[in-house]
């Protein structure tokens, strides 16, 4: 837990960042994220009950492990700074359930599994800048920590209903990687309800993220 | 004299009734609203509300239209928690009949 906390600490200090949409949505809202990059696919659906929190499924499948994750998963948000030209937010994010494997030792084997973690955004019309963490317990199968930091800008600023566009790179941190550093510069296009971001890493990999918001 | 004591009465009538009685647009200007889907949460929490017509947002300006159906309204507390509720915060509220 020490650990976990000074690699939080510590992500925050060295990302300015973090990750993708925002986790909670207005009273009443659904919201449907599927997310792909290099280490993994994921389907999460949440449904805020209120602007504080949200509740939701989570499906992610991570490629090298052939680990697939069914989890709850709920948001909090902690505190929302709502300035004339810009919105900051800290989240926690955690989610419960259970962990498939079908790889190595682990083939066919199943255990309960965990994550939580901090995300924090800072938004403006022109710019943005995110940072989250992830501390994952799978059980049997492993813990690990993850973060990552985002940086955007967007380079015309377009009336509600437009197409807005953004330039971002993210950087994806996960210590007990092989190759622990991801860099993925990507484009952000986001036009009423519809958040589509698409990119290349410098491993090759594809970065696919789409949300739609109810 | 009889029209001049009906206009008077009228003027008073008029003058102490709420200010937001012949409001049938109100502007309110927030704080956070910075993208689409904060504009998308405002037209879909006051489009839940049954005084309300239609209201437009504009990003530019931050402020959140609301026009009222006819014979109808909302008070500055309504509107404030509505907001509020949605996770922004109100800056002004403006009237115009």
């Amino acid at each position: 837990m020490f650990r976990f906390l000074m690699l939080s600490v510590l992500g925050l200090c060295v990302f300015a960042a973090t990750g993708q949409a925002r986790p909670v949505s207005y009273p009443g809202g659904v919201t449907v994220m599927v997310m792909n990059n290099g280490d993994r696919n994921s389907l999460h659906i949440h449904y805020s009950p209120t602007a504080l929190y949200s509740v939701g499924y989570l499906s992610e499948y991570w490629r090298d492990s052939e680990t697939t994750l069914q989890m709850l998963q709920v948001n909090n948000l902690l505190k929302r700074w709502n300035k004339p030209d810009s919105q900051a937010n800290i989240y926690l994010k955690s989610g419960i359930g259970m962990a498939y494997s079908d790889y190595g030792d682990f083939d066919h084997d199943s255990d309960v599994a965990a994550f939580t973690g901090i995300a924090a955004d800072w938004e403006s019309r022109r710019f943005f800048v995110s940072y989250a963490n992830r501390y994952n317990d799978f059980g049997q199968m492993g813990d690990f920590y993850m973060q990552s930091g985002r940086v955007g800008v967007a380079p015309y600023i377009g009336d509600y209903g437009d197409i807005h566009s953004w330039l971002m790179l993210e950087v994806d941190h996960n210590p007990e990687s092989s190759e622990p550093l991801t860099v993925t510069p990507l484009v952000r296009f986001f036009k009423g309800v519809h958040l589509l971001e698409t990119g290349m890493s410098n491993k090759g990999d594809v970065l696919f993220n789409y949300i739609v918001r109810f | 004299m009889k029209k001049l004591s009906i206009l008077l009465l009228l003027g008073v009538f008029i003058l102490s009734s709420p200010a937001w009685a012949l409001s049938k647009q109100v502007d309110v200007k927030i704080n956070g609203l910075v993208c689409d889907f904060c504009a998308q949460a405002m037209e879909k929490v006051f489009g839940k509300q049954d005084e309300v017509a239609d209201i437009s947002v504009d990003l530019d300006t931050k402020i959140v239209t609301i026009n009222m159906k006819d014979g109808q309204n909302m008070d500055d507390a309504v509107i404030t928690k509505l907001i509020t509720d949605s996770g922004y915060n109100v800056e002004e509220i403006m009237r115009h009949e």
